[in-house]
């Protein structure tokens, strides 16, 4: 079972547990319609397009209304570390969020407890609680941007608005598997690191596995939401059983053919490109 | 299932390592000025404990405020009452990182400013996307920001809470720059 957890920004959403299903444009969970295209939520509107087109479960949802104080993302935390072992994921993403590092503690002592073990996947602030908790060796998928590798690969640094400012000015495509081998070293990186940018990287501790830089859509980079699809996918697809390098590689690929089939402007709403992840893997992808 | 034996070699860290990961301190000039700030931020529901600051951190007198640093930009506006020296990380770098990145594609401008990038329409100066970050007011923030002029938005560090929205307030502030001197910086 694939379990995505983070907040919803809406300060009047009680916590939320459950299966998710798509009504229109929201996303509907315990009769709650929620949008369905920002953070958490454009996160498993991409996931659950891709459940559907593979015909699996849907992914089971852990959501709280959090618009900034942190109220809800601790509602999240604490029913994680309550329920995790009665829930018992196959792949636990985790997502936006406050990053409460005495909280990921928590959670994480529990998860070291499942049998099996999930999947762990973090993204947003989720992979920063779990880096600066220093934590990250024991999750298997990060997605970090640029600026985030720097942060990853910055052994002090507990978000990303305070890493090294020369590390941040020379991270460019060019030095990506150099930051990339920095943030192994330093013990801030997953497992699997799927590096979001011009070209997407996909790594292990052994350094660069694939690069993934066709279609060029340089304008997805605008859009609010364009990382949180390709975690989304790389959820379902792991969630179906794929391994996990594969798993990133598809997701990076399918991000981008849907930027190119929607025709993505730096104005686009990210609905625009989830609608097209259906028929960029029908037509496009072989899984 | 993916951990095997490698598992249960992973360390949580000791407690000393983790008690600090991820603070600040609020320093200030005077004793007195710390524990009423200390007592601001606390009664506002945040986060926060008198300690000694350690030495090579120490401006100003010997008590600082600890707080939890993602929590800087709405620490910073319940201290607007009281009088401080600086807020500074407990470790890591101790600015915050101060530099603008812009990327023209066409008739939008992206403005980056460490993980948070907002990009606008010129010559409207309409915002037409934000993205990047990861703290639970970004997504909040992206709503109230979205379809709105530069000049017309509320300011990402007057109602954000976190890190992430002080670095989209810089992005906001750098785009304000660009689109006022008409796509000059």
């Amino acid at each position: 079972m694939l379990l995505i957890a983070g907040i919803i920004p809406r300060a009047d959403l009680p916590l939320l547990e459950g299966r998710v299903e798509r009504k229109g444009q929201f996303l509907n969970v315990q009769l709650h319609e929620i949008p369905s295209g920002q953070g958490t939520a454009a996160m498993i509107s991409a996931a659950l397009a891709l459940t559907e087109y593979l015909e699996i479960d849907p992914p089971r949802v852990i959501l709280a209304g959090d618009t900034g104080r942190g109220e809800g993302s601790r509602k999240i935390y604490e029913y994680l570390v309550d329920k995790v072992a009665e829930l018992s994921p196959s792949v636990l993403a985790l997502h936006y969020w406050m990053p409460n590092l005495e909280l990921m503690h928590q959670l994480y002592e529990k998860l070291q407890l499942l049998d099996p073990a999930p999947v762990l996947i973090a993204d947003a602030a989720s992979m920063y609680a779990a880096k600066a908790a220093g934590l990250a060796a024991g999750f298997d998928v990060f997605t970090p941007d640029l600026s985030e590798i720097a942060f990853l690969a910055d052994p002090e640094a507990v978000h990303p608005a305070y890493i090294d400012k020369h590390l941040f000015q020379s991270c460019d495509r060019s030095t990506v598997p150099d930051i990339i081998n920095m943030a192994y070293k330093n013990n801030g990186a997953a497992r699997y690191l799927l590096v979001k940018g011009k070209s997407d990287f996909i790594a292990d501790k052994n350094g660069v596995l694939a690069v993934v830089d066709e279609p060029d859509v340089p304008e997805l980079e605008c859009i609010g939401g364009t990382g949180d699809t390709i975690t989304g996918m790389c959820a379902a697809l792991i969630a179906k059983g794929l391994d996990i390098k594969q798993a990133l590689i598809l997701s990076a690929r399918a991000n981008r053919l849907a930027g190119m089939v929607a025709t993505a402007t730096p104005a686009s709403r990210i609905e625009e490109v989830i609608a097209r992840i259906p028929e960029v893997f029908q037509n496009h992808l072989d899984i | 299932m993916f951990w095997g034996k490698e598992k249960t070699k992973r360390s949580s860290g000791s407690d000393k390592s983790k008690k600090h990961k991820g603070k600040g301190l609020v320093l200030f000039d005077s004793v007195e000025e710390a524990i009423r700030a200390e007592r601001l931020v606390a009664k506002a529901g945040y986060a926060c404990s008198l300690v000694a600051p350690p030495p090579q951190l120490r401006k100003g007198c010997d008590v600082a405020v600890e707080i939890d640093l993602v929590e800087q930009p709405a620490i910073e506006r319940v201290l607007e009452q009281a009088s401080y020296v600086e807020v500074t990380p407990l470790s890591g770098s101790g600015k915050l990182l101060d530099i603008i990145q812009i990327f023209r594609y066409g008739n939008y401008t992206m403005v980056r400013a460490g993980n948070m990038k907002l990009t606008f329409e010129e010559p409207s100066g309409i915002i037409v996307n934000t993205s990047g970050g990861g703290c639970p007011d970004i997504p909040y923030l992206h709503i109230e920001l979205m379809g709105k002029r530069l000049d017309e938005i509320p300011r990402p560090k007057d109602i954000g809470h976190t890190l992430c929205a002080l670095m989209l307030d810089r992005a906001v502030e750098g785009a304000r720059d660009i689109w006022m001197n008409g796509g000059e910086k």
